[in-house]
Protein backbone atom coordinates (compact mmCIF):
# COMPACT_ATOMS: atom_id res chain seq x y z
CA UNK A 1 0.00 0.00 0.00
CA UNK A 2 1.64 2.82 -1.01
CA UNK A 3 0.92 6.84 0.46
CA UNK A 4 -1.03 7.77 -2.59
CA UNK A 5 -3.60 5.06 -1.51
CA UNK A 6 -3.38 5.89 2.52
CA UNK A 7 -4.33 9.68 1.61
CA UNK A 8 -6.97 8.15 -0.49
CA UNK A 9 -8.38 5.96 1.74
CA UNK A 10 -7.97 8.45 4.66
CA UNK A 11 -9.61 11.46 2.45
CA UNK A 12 -13.22 9.05 1.74
CA UNK A 13 -14.22 9.34 5.31
CA UNK A 14 -12.95 12.68 6.37
CA UNK A 15 -14.90 13.99 3.12
CA UNK A 16 -18.02 12.24 4.36
CA UNK A 17 -17.86 13.40 8.11
CA UNK A 18 -16.60 16.99 6.54
CA UNK A 19 -20.09 16.66 3.92
CA UNK A 20 -22.66 15.65 7.14
CA UNK A 21 -21.30 18.04 9.41
CA UNK A 22 -22.08 20.88 6.33
CA UNK A 23 -25.77 19.53 5.57
CA UNK A 24 -26.71 18.99 9.33
CA UNK A 25 -29.72 20.64 9.10
CA UNK A 26 -31.04 17.88 6.02
CA UNK A 27 -29.71 15.00 7.33
CA UNK A 28 -31.10 15.07 10.99
CA UNK A 29 -34.33 14.09 11.73
CA UNK A 30 -34.65 16.82 14.55
CA UNK A 31 -33.32 20.26 15.90
CA UNK A 32 -30.64 19.75 18.12
CA UNK A 33 -31.88 20.92 21.25
CA UNK A 34 -35.09 19.33 20.57
CA UNK A 35 -36.39 17.17 24.38
CA UNK A 36 -38.11 13.84 24.28
CA UNK A 37 -38.75 14.23 27.64
CA UNK A 38 -40.63 11.22 27.98
CA UNK A 39 -37.46 8.68 27.29
CA UNK A 40 -34.39 9.79 28.39
CA UNK A 41 -31.04 7.57 28.17
CA UNK A 42 -32.46 5.29 25.36
CA UNK A 43 -31.33 2.67 23.30
CA UNK A 44 -30.79 3.14 19.74
CA UNK A 45 -33.77 2.47 17.84
CA UNK A 46 -35.26 3.54 14.52
CA UNK A 47 -36.28 6.59 15.69
CA UNK A 48 -32.74 7.56 17.66
CA UNK A 49 -30.28 6.20 15.89
CA UNK A 50 -27.62 6.48 18.46
CA UNK A 51 -30.39 6.92 21.28
CA UNK A 52 -30.73 9.86 23.57
CA UNK A 53 -28.95 11.53 26.17
CA UNK A 54 -29.64 12.36 29.95
CA UNK A 55 -31.63 15.33 29.40
CA UNK A 56 -33.81 13.12 26.56
CA UNK A 57 -32.10 14.73 23.13
CA UNK A 58 -30.96 12.92 20.41
CA UNK A 59 -27.53 12.18 20.53
CA UNK A 60 -27.37 11.74 16.25
CA UNK A 61 -28.90 14.88 16.08
CA UNK A 62 -26.19 16.26 18.45
CA UNK A 63 -23.61 14.88 16.70
CA UNK A 64 -24.23 15.43 13.44
CA UNK A 65 -24.43 19.51 14.76
CA UNK A 66 -21.79 18.88 17.34
CA UNK A 67 -19.38 18.13 13.71
CA UNK A 68 -20.29 21.02 12.12
CA UNK A 69 -19.35 23.56 14.69
CA UNK A 70 -15.97 21.42 15.10
CA UNK A 71 -15.31 20.94 12.15
CA UNK A 72 -16.30 24.23 10.51
CA UNK A 73 -14.64 26.29 13.23
CA UNK A 74 -11.47 24.45 13.84
CA UNK A 75 -10.10 25.15 10.17
CA UNK A 76 -11.30 28.59 10.51
CA UNK A 77 -9.24 29.43 13.75
CA UNK A 78 -6.20 27.08 12.22
CA UNK A 79 -6.51 29.66 9.37
CA UNK A 80 -6.42 32.45 11.32
CA UNK A 81 -3.56 31.42 13.09
CA UNK A 82 -1.70 30.41 9.91
CA UNK A 83 -2.42 33.65 8.75
CA UNK A 84 -0.44 35.43 11.56
CA UNK A 85 2.28 32.82 11.55
CA UNK A 86 2.76 33.97 7.99
CA UNK A 87 2.74 37.81 8.31
CA UNK A 88 4.72 37.60 11.06
CA UNK A 89 6.86 34.91 9.88
CA UNK A 90 7.34 36.00 6.38
CA UNK A 91 7.90 39.42 7.70
CA UNK A 92 10.55 38.22 10.37
CA UNK A 93 12.39 35.87 7.51
CA UNK A 94 11.92 38.87 4.46
CA UNK A 95 13.59 41.96 6.68
CA UNK A 96 15.70 40.61 8.98
CA UNK A 97 17.24 43.24 11.42
CA UNK A 98 15.61 44.86 15.04
CA UNK A 99 12.18 43.46 13.74
CA UNK A 100 13.53 39.48 13.19
CA UNK A 101 14.73 39.62 16.98
CA UNK A 102 11.40 41.29 17.81
CA UNK A 103 8.89 38.80 16.29
CA UNK A 104 11.16 35.70 17.34
CA UNK A 105 12.11 36.34 20.97
CA UNK A 106 7.95 37.33 21.22
CA UNK A 107 7.49 33.92 19.84
CA UNK A 108 9.91 32.69 21.71
CA UNK A 109 7.91 34.03 24.53
CA UNK A 110 4.55 32.59 23.61
CA UNK A 111 6.20 28.72 23.01
CA UNK A 112 7.31 29.13 26.89
CA UNK A 113 3.43 29.92 27.39
CA UNK A 114 1.37 26.60 28.12
CA UNK A 115 -1.51 27.05 25.68
CA UNK A 116 -3.48 25.65 27.83
CA UNK A 117 -2.92 28.32 30.93
CA UNK A 118 -3.31 30.75 28.55
CA UNK A 119 -6.43 30.04 27.20
CA UNK A 120 -7.84 29.97 30.85
CA UNK A 121 -6.60 32.90 31.77
CA UNK A 122 -7.88 34.69 28.54
CA UNK A 123 -11.72 33.07 28.93
CA UNK A 124 -11.75 33.84 33.04
CA UNK A 125 -11.50 37.52 31.13
CA UNK A 126 -14.56 37.34 29.10
CA UNK A 127 -18.01 36.67 30.92
CA UNK A 128 -18.90 32.65 31.51
CA UNK A 129 -22.49 33.65 30.81
CA UNK A 130 -22.17 34.49 27.12
CA UNK A 131 -25.09 33.12 24.58
CA UNK A 132 -23.74 29.72 23.50
CA UNK A 133 -23.00 30.83 19.44
CA UNK A 134 -21.35 33.65 21.23
CA UNK A 135 -19.01 31.16 23.48
CA UNK A 136 -18.25 29.21 20.08
CA UNK A 137 -16.79 32.26 18.49
CA UNK A 138 -14.70 33.00 21.61
CA UNK A 139 -13.22 29.85 21.91
CA UNK A 140 -12.00 29.24 18.41
CA UNK A 141 -10.91 32.77 17.71
CA UNK A 142 -9.02 32.47 21.36
CA UNK A 143 -7.20 29.00 19.64
CA UNK A 144 -6.32 31.50 16.43
CA UNK A 145 -4.82 33.92 18.08
CA UNK A 146 -2.61 31.60 20.07
CA UNK A 147 -1.70 29.49 18.17
CA UNK A 148 0.89 30.70 15.90
CA UNK A 149 3.75 30.47 17.31
CA UNK A 150 4.88 27.08 16.51
CA UNK A 151 3.87 27.78 12.67
CA UNK A 152 5.92 31.42 12.64
CA UNK A 153 9.56 29.66 13.48
CA UNK A 154 8.71 26.81 10.30
CA UNK A 155 7.42 29.94 7.74
CA UNK A 156 10.38 32.49 9.16
CA UNK A 157 12.87 29.83 8.49
CA UNK A 158 11.41 29.06 4.82
CA UNK A 159 11.33 32.26 4.17
CA UNK A 160 14.88 33.27 5.19
CA UNK A 161 15.93 30.57 2.85
CA UNK A 162 14.08 32.07 0.30
CA UNK A 163 15.76 35.54 0.73
CA UNK A 164 18.82 34.30 0.28
CA UNK A 165 18.24 32.07 -3.33
CA UNK A 166 19.36 33.37 -6.21
CA UNK A 167 16.16 33.40 -7.71
CA UNK A 168 15.41 36.48 -5.01
CA UNK A 169 18.16 37.99 -5.34
CA UNK A 170 17.81 38.06 -9.43
CA UNK A 171 14.52 39.48 -8.86
CA UNK A 172 16.08 41.94 -6.51
CA UNK A 173 18.87 43.00 -9.52
CA UNK A 174 15.95 43.22 -12.47
CA UNK A 175 14.12 46.04 -10.47
CA UNK A 176 10.99 43.65 -9.35
CA UNK A 177 8.86 46.21 -6.77
CA UNK A 178 8.86 44.33 -3.29
CA UNK A 179 5.47 43.51 -3.42
CA UNK A 180 5.86 41.60 -6.93
CA UNK A 181 8.54 40.06 -5.23
CA UNK A 182 6.36 39.03 -2.46
CA UNK A 183 3.25 38.08 -4.18
CA UNK A 184 4.95 36.58 -7.28
CA UNK A 185 8.41 35.23 -6.04
CA UNK A 186 8.09 34.57 -2.40
CA UNK A 187 4.19 33.63 -1.69
CA UNK A 188 4.45 30.57 -4.43
CA UNK A 189 7.21 29.43 -2.93
CA UNK A 190 6.08 29.11 0.94
CA UNK A 191 2.61 28.12 -0.36
CA UNK A 192 3.13 24.50 0.48
CA UNK A 193 4.82 25.55 4.23
CA UNK A 194 1.77 27.58 5.50
CA UNK A 195 -0.90 24.66 3.99
CA UNK A 196 1.05 22.15 5.87
CA UNK A 197 1.05 24.03 8.85
CA UNK A 198 -2.51 24.89 8.22
CA UNK A 199 -3.32 21.40 8.06
CA UNK A 200 -1.08 20.34 11.52
CA UNK A 201 -2.87 22.85 13.43
CA UNK A 202 -6.39 21.84 12.49
CA UNK A 203 -6.46 18.50 14.46
CA UNK A 204 -4.27 20.47 17.41
CA UNK A 205 -7.26 22.86 17.72
CA UNK A 206 -10.01 20.29 17.98
CA UNK A 207 -8.35 18.44 20.50
CA UNK A 208 -8.23 21.71 22.64
CA UNK A 209 -11.62 22.49 21.65
CA UNK A 210 -12.74 19.06 22.70
CA UNK A 211 -10.92 19.31 26.30
CA UNK A 212 -12.02 22.94 26.91
CA UNK A 213 -15.50 22.31 26.32
CA UNK A 214 -15.50 19.27 28.49
CA UNK A 215 -13.74 21.68 31.35
CA UNK A 216 -17.24 24.04 31.16
CA UNK A 217 -14.69 26.65 29.58
CA UNK A 218 -15.71 26.19 25.62
CA UNK A 219 -18.53 26.16 23.99
CA UNK A 220 -21.88 26.00 26.11
CA UNK A 221 -24.72 24.27 26.06
CA UNK A 222 -27.07 23.63 24.54
CA UNK A 223 -24.94 23.99 21.11
CA UNK A 224 -23.36 20.88 20.73
CA UNK A 225 -19.54 20.30 19.82
CA UNK A 226 -17.50 17.21 20.13
CA UNK A 227 -16.09 18.03 23.45
CA UNK A 228 -19.73 19.13 24.94
CA UNK A 229 -20.65 15.68 23.50
CA UNK A 230 -18.04 13.93 25.18
CA UNK A 231 -18.72 15.27 28.31
CA UNK A 232 -21.37 12.70 28.82
CA UNK A 233 -18.09 9.97 28.69
CA UNK A 234 -18.75 11.33 32.57
CA UNK A 235 -21.35 8.98 33.40
CA UNK A 236 -20.20 5.77 33.62
CA UNK A 237 -23.01 3.64 34.06
CA UNK A 238 -24.62 5.73 31.14
CA UNK A 239 -21.81 4.70 28.87
CA UNK A 240 -22.14 1.12 30.01
CA UNK A 241 -25.43 0.65 28.81
CA UNK A 242 -25.57 2.18 25.93
CA UNK A 243 -21.69 2.13 24.51
CA UNK A 244 -23.12 4.16 21.66
CA UNK A 245 -22.83 6.89 23.32
CA UNK A 246 -18.40 6.39 22.64
CA UNK A 247 -19.15 7.19 18.98
CA UNK A 248 -18.35 10.83 19.31
CA UNK A 249 -15.38 9.69 20.82
CA UNK A 250 -14.27 7.31 18.18
CA UNK A 251 -15.32 9.67 15.40
CA UNK A 252 -12.72 12.21 16.75
CA UNK A 253 -9.99 9.73 17.08
CA UNK A 254 -10.95 8.96 13.51
CA UNK A 255 -10.45 12.15 12.42
CA UNK A 256 -7.44 12.93 13.88
CA UNK A 257 -6.04 9.93 12.69
CA UNK A 258 -6.67 10.45 8.89
CA UNK A 259 -5.70 14.29 9.56
CA UNK A 260 -2.07 12.86 10.51
CA UNK A 261 -1.91 10.15 7.66
CA UNK A 262 -2.80 13.07 4.95
CA UNK A 263 -0.16 15.33 6.18
CA UNK A 264 3.42 13.59 5.33
CA UNK A 265 1.66 12.88 1.54
CA UNK A 266 1.25 16.74 1.32
CA UNK A 267 4.98 17.16 2.68
CA UNK A 268 6.67 15.41 -0.03
CA UNK A 269 4.24 17.08 -2.72
CA UNK A 270 5.38 20.37 -1.67
CA UNK B 1 16.64 35.78 29.30
CA UNK B 2 14.75 34.38 32.47
CA UNK B 3 14.66 37.58 34.56
CA UNK B 4 13.62 39.40 31.44
CA UNK B 5 10.30 36.71 30.35
CA UNK B 6 9.82 37.08 34.31
CA UNK B 7 9.30 40.99 33.73
CA UNK B 8 7.57 41.03 30.56
CA UNK B 9 5.51 38.18 31.61
CA UNK B 10 4.76 39.68 34.85
CA UNK B 11 3.81 43.38 33.00
CA UNK B 12 1.94 41.00 30.68
CA UNK B 13 -0.33 39.66 33.67
CA UNK B 14 -0.15 43.22 35.38
CA UNK B 15 -2.02 44.89 32.29
CA UNK B 16 -4.57 41.87 31.85
CA UNK B 17 -5.55 42.02 35.60
CA UNK B 18 -5.41 45.87 35.86
CA UNK B 19 -7.51 46.41 32.83
CA UNK B 20 -10.07 43.16 33.52
CA UNK B 21 -14.13 44.35 33.84
CA UNK B 22 -14.92 45.23 37.80
CA UNK B 23 -10.78 46.40 38.78
CA UNK B 24 -10.68 48.21 42.03
CA UNK B 25 -13.96 47.51 43.10
CA UNK B 26 -14.43 46.19 46.74
CA UNK B 27 -17.30 44.47 48.03
CA UNK B 28 -15.79 45.80 51.66
CA UNK B 29 -17.71 49.23 50.50
CA UNK B 30 -20.79 47.90 50.41
CA UNK B 31 -20.51 46.81 54.56
CA UNK B 32 -22.93 49.13 56.43
CA UNK B 33 -21.08 48.59 59.43
CA UNK B 34 -17.58 50.11 57.51
CA UNK B 35 -17.26 54.12 58.54
CA UNK B 36 -17.48 56.91 55.64
CA UNK B 37 -13.47 57.29 56.72
CA UNK B 38 -12.67 53.44 56.48
CA UNK B 39 -14.76 53.27 52.93
CA UNK B 40 -12.80 56.51 51.99
CA UNK B 41 -9.61 54.43 53.05
CA UNK B 42 -10.24 51.71 51.25
CA UNK B 43 -10.96 53.53 48.20
CA UNK B 44 -7.56 55.57 48.15
CA UNK B 45 -5.45 52.42 48.70
CA UNK B 46 -6.61 51.38 45.26
CA UNK B 47 -6.22 54.81 43.87
CA UNK B 48 -2.77 54.83 44.69
CA UNK B 49 -2.31 51.83 42.07
CA UNK B 50 -4.45 53.14 39.32
CA UNK B 51 -2.14 53.66 36.98
CA UNK B 52 -0.43 50.42 34.95
CA UNK B 53 3.11 51.26 35.79
CA UNK B 54 2.78 52.23 39.60
CA UNK B 55 0.54 48.60 39.77
CA UNK B 56 3.46 46.92 38.08
CA UNK B 57 5.59 48.44 40.42
CA UNK B 58 3.92 48.23 43.62
CA UNK B 59 3.52 44.11 42.09
CA UNK B 60 6.50 43.58 41.65
CA UNK B 61 8.19 45.09 45.02
CA UNK B 62 5.82 42.80 46.53
CA UNK B 63 6.91 39.85 44.37
CA UNK B 64 9.96 40.31 45.37
CA UNK B 65 9.43 39.79 48.61
CA UNK B 66 7.36 36.44 48.30
CA UNK B 67 4.43 38.37 48.38
CA UNK B 68 2.11 38.23 45.12
CA UNK B 69 -1.40 39.49 46.37
CA UNK B 70 -4.06 36.97 47.30
CA UNK B 71 -6.72 35.70 45.32
CA UNK B 72 -9.93 37.06 45.00
CA UNK B 73 -12.30 34.05 45.24
CA UNK B 74 -10.27 32.43 48.01
CA UNK B 75 -9.25 35.33 49.78
CA UNK B 76 -6.16 33.71 50.77
CA UNK B 77 -2.38 34.72 49.59
CA UNK B 78 -1.79 33.52 46.42
CA UNK B 79 1.90 32.18 47.85
CA UNK B 80 0.64 30.10 50.20
CA UNK B 81 -1.95 28.41 48.28
CA UNK B 82 0.95 28.02 45.82
CA UNK B 83 3.19 26.56 48.46
CA UNK B 84 0.29 23.85 49.39
CA UNK B 85 -0.62 23.05 45.60
CA UNK B 86 2.66 23.26 43.81
CA UNK B 87 3.76 20.13 45.69
CA UNK B 88 1.26 17.77 44.55
CA UNK B 89 1.36 18.84 41.20
CA UNK B 90 5.36 18.94 40.58
CA UNK B 91 5.23 15.06 41.82
CA UNK B 92 2.63 14.11 39.07
CA UNK B 93 4.18 15.81 36.53
CA UNK B 94 7.80 14.31 37.33
CA UNK B 95 6.29 10.81 37.44
CA UNK B 96 4.10 11.59 34.26
CA UNK B 97 7.01 13.04 32.45
CA UNK B 98 9.23 9.69 33.59
CA UNK B 99 7.34 7.50 32.96
CA UNK B 100 6.51 8.98 29.28
CA UNK B 101 10.19 9.59 28.65
CA UNK B 102 10.90 5.89 29.56
CA UNK B 103 8.31 4.18 27.83
CA UNK B 104 9.05 6.31 24.44
CA UNK B 105 12.65 6.08 24.54
CA UNK B 106 12.74 2.52 25.26
CA UNK B 107 9.58 1.94 22.36
CA UNK B 108 11.89 4.09 19.95
CA UNK B 109 15.23 2.50 20.16
CA UNK B 110 13.62 -0.65 19.96
CA UNK B 111 12.19 0.48 16.62
CA UNK B 112 15.20 1.35 15.25
CA UNK B 113 17.34 -1.33 17.48
CA UNK B 114 15.06 -4.47 15.69
CA UNK B 115 13.91 -2.63 12.54
CA UNK B 116 10.81 -4.77 12.02
CA UNK B 117 8.04 -3.53 9.76
CA UNK B 118 5.46 -4.52 11.99
CA UNK B 119 6.29 -3.24 15.44
CA UNK B 120 6.87 -0.36 13.73
CA UNK B 121 3.53 -0.25 12.29
CA UNK B 122 1.99 -1.12 15.39
CA UNK B 123 4.18 0.93 17.42
CA UNK B 124 3.12 3.87 15.57
CA UNK B 125 -0.31 3.27 14.91
CA UNK B 126 -0.83 2.83 19.13
CA UNK B 127 0.53 6.72 19.39
CA UNK B 128 -1.64 7.94 16.77
CA UNK B 129 -4.39 6.50 19.07
CA UNK B 130 -3.36 8.27 21.85
CA UNK B 131 -2.67 11.51 20.23
CA UNK B 132 -5.96 11.44 19.32
CA UNK B 133 -7.44 11.44 22.71
CA UNK B 134 -7.76 14.52 24.24
CA UNK B 135 -6.93 14.95 27.59
CA UNK B 136 -9.68 15.17 29.15
CA UNK B 137 -10.69 12.03 27.90
CA UNK B 138 -7.63 10.40 29.13
CA UNK B 139 -8.77 12.00 32.56
CA UNK B 140 -11.82 10.06 32.65
CA UNK B 141 -10.52 6.68 31.82
CA UNK B 142 -7.90 7.43 33.87
CA UNK B 143 -11.18 7.91 36.72
CA UNK B 144 -12.58 4.83 35.50
CA UNK B 145 -9.55 2.76 35.95
CA UNK B 146 -8.22 4.12 39.00
CA UNK B 147 -4.82 4.99 38.03
CA UNK B 148 -2.56 7.45 39.50
CA UNK B 149 -2.45 11.19 37.82
CA UNK B 150 0.86 11.13 37.06
CA UNK B 151 -0.35 7.65 34.83
CA UNK B 152 -2.27 9.48 33.01
CA UNK B 153 -0.37 12.79 32.50
CA UNK B 154 2.40 10.27 31.15
CA UNK B 155 -0.34 9.27 28.89
CA UNK B 156 -1.05 12.19 27.19
CA UNK B 157 2.69 12.99 27.12
CA UNK B 158 4.01 9.60 25.51
CA UNK B 159 2.31 10.42 22.16
CA UNK B 160 3.70 13.74 21.48
CA UNK B 161 7.18 12.37 22.63
CA UNK B 162 7.24 8.96 20.87
CA UNK B 163 6.53 10.57 17.44
CA UNK B 164 9.95 13.24 17.34
CA UNK B 165 11.66 10.96 19.37
CA UNK B 166 10.70 7.85 16.13
CA UNK B 167 11.66 10.71 14.01
CA UNK B 168 14.65 11.85 15.47
CA UNK B 169 16.59 8.12 15.76
CA UNK B 170 15.40 7.07 12.41
CA UNK B 171 16.67 10.18 10.84
CA UNK B 172 20.03 9.24 12.79
CA UNK B 173 19.86 6.10 11.49
CA UNK B 174 19.67 6.88 7.87
CA UNK B 175 22.93 8.78 7.88
CA UNK B 176 25.80 7.14 5.50
CA UNK B 177 28.30 6.94 8.18
CA UNK B 178 25.54 4.65 9.75
CA UNK B 179 25.84 2.67 7.01
CA UNK B 180 29.20 2.30 6.71
CA UNK B 181 29.44 1.45 10.19
CA UNK B 182 27.10 -1.56 9.77
CA UNK B 183 28.86 -2.59 6.53
CA UNK B 184 31.93 -3.19 8.52
CA UNK B 185 29.95 -5.24 10.98
CA UNK B 186 30.07 -3.15 13.99
CA UNK B 187 27.41 -4.87 16.48
CA UNK B 188 23.16 -2.83 16.12
CA UNK B 189 23.95 -2.24 19.70
CA UNK B 190 27.40 -0.34 19.31
CA UNK B 191 25.81 1.68 16.74
CA UNK B 192 22.82 2.30 18.36
CA UNK B 193 24.57 3.69 21.75
CA UNK B 194 27.88 5.06 19.96
CA UNK B 195 26.39 6.95 16.40
CA UNK B 196 22.88 7.18 16.53
CA UNK B 197 22.36 8.11 20.24
CA UNK B 198 24.98 11.33 20.29
CA UNK B 199 23.70 12.41 17.09
CA UNK B 200 20.19 12.60 18.20
CA UNK B 201 21.17 14.28 21.65
CA UNK B 202 20.68 17.89 21.41
CA UNK B 203 16.83 17.45 19.98
CA UNK B 204 16.73 14.92 22.91
CA UNK B 205 17.60 17.92 25.56
CA UNK B 206 15.91 20.21 24.04
CA UNK B 207 12.43 18.12 24.21
CA UNK B 208 13.03 18.13 27.92
CA UNK B 209 11.80 21.04 28.31
CA UNK B 210 8.90 20.80 25.30
CA UNK B 211 7.50 17.49 27.30
CA UNK B 212 7.46 19.11 30.55
CA UNK B 213 5.38 22.25 28.74
CA UNK B 214 2.74 19.84 27.40
CA UNK B 215 3.03 17.85 30.84
CA UNK B 216 2.07 20.87 32.98
CA UNK B 217 -0.71 21.58 30.21
CA UNK B 218 -1.91 18.35 30.48
CA UNK B 219 -1.99 18.95 34.50
CA UNK B 220 -5.06 21.20 34.05
CA UNK B 221 -8.03 19.05 32.77
CA UNK B 222 -6.40 15.31 34.42
CA UNK B 223 -6.23 17.50 38.33
CA UNK B 224 -9.70 19.54 37.39
CA UNK B 225 -11.52 15.82 36.61
CA UNK B 226 -9.79 13.09 38.82
CA UNK B 227 -9.53 15.96 41.58
CA UNK B 228 -6.27 16.08 42.26
CA UNK B 229 -5.74 18.88 44.31
CA UNK B 230 -2.86 20.49 42.71
CA UNK B 231 -1.74 23.60 40.25
CA UNK B 232 -3.67 22.79 37.15
CA UNK B 233 -7.00 22.50 39.16
CA UNK B 234 -6.45 25.20 40.45
CA UNK B 235 -6.07 27.20 37.52
CA UNK B 236 -9.51 25.65 36.29
CA UNK B 237 -11.34 26.79 39.45
CA UNK B 238 -9.62 29.98 39.39
CA UNK B 239 -10.76 30.02 35.41
CA UNK B 240 -14.14 29.31 36.33
CA UNK B 241 -14.57 32.05 39.19
CA UNK B 242 -12.97 34.94 37.52
CA UNK B 243 -9.71 34.56 39.45
CA UNK B 244 -7.69 36.94 37.41
CA UNK B 245 -4.38 36.95 40.22
CA UNK B 246 -4.32 33.86 41.01
CA UNK B 247 -4.63 32.60 37.15
CA UNK B 248 -1.87 35.07 36.36
CA UNK B 249 0.64 34.30 38.68
CA UNK B 250 0.32 30.82 38.21
CA UNK B 251 0.56 30.96 34.64
CA UNK B 252 3.77 32.66 35.46
CA UNK B 253 4.89 30.67 37.36
CA UNK B 254 4.38 27.48 34.91
CA UNK B 255 5.80 29.80 32.46
CA UNK B 256 9.02 29.82 34.77
CA UNK B 257 9.38 26.47 35.71
CA UNK B 258 9.73 25.61 31.69
CA UNK B 259 11.96 28.15 30.71
CA UNK B 260 14.30 27.08 33.87
CA UNK B 261 13.91 24.01 33.04
CA UNK B 262 14.67 24.54 29.16
CA UNK B 263 18.02 26.73 30.32
CA UNK B 264 18.68 23.66 32.79
CA UNK B 265 18.39 21.58 30.06
CA UNK B 266 20.47 22.98 27.34
CA UNK B 267 23.42 23.67 30.18
CA UNK B 268 23.63 20.25 31.34
CA UNK B 269 24.17 19.46 27.52
CA UNK B 270 26.77 22.30 27.03
CA UNK B 271 28.43 20.11 29.99
CA UNK B 272 28.03 16.50 29.06
CA UNK B 273 29.21 16.85 25.30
Amino acid sequence: MNARNVRLICAVPLCAIFAAGLFAGTISPYPYAKQFRERPNAAPSSTHLLGTDSLGRDLFTRLIYGTRVSLLLAPAAALLATLLAGILGGLAGLTGGWSEKLILAATDLSTALPLLFVLLALRALLPLDISPVLSVIATFTLLGLLGWPSSLRVVWAATRNLRNSDFLLLARATGCSRWRIIVRHLFPNLRPVLFAQFWISIPVFVLTEATLSMLGLGVIEPLPSWGNLLRGLEDISAVSANPWRLTPLVLLILVVICFQLILPAQEETA
Amino acid sequence: MLAVICLLGGLLSASLVRFSPGYGMDERELDPRLSQASVEAIRNSHRLNAGLFSYYGHYLAHAVHGDFGSSEWLQRPISSLIKERLPVTAESVLGGVSLAWLFALTLSLAGVFFRGLYFDISTTLFSAVLIALPAAVVAIFSVYLRTPVFVAIAVVTFPKLFRYLHNLLNHAYAQPYILAARARGISQAKILFHHVLPLASPALFALLGVSLAVAFGAAIPIEALCDSPGVGQLAWQAALNRDLPLIMNLTLLVTLITVAANMLASIAHERVL
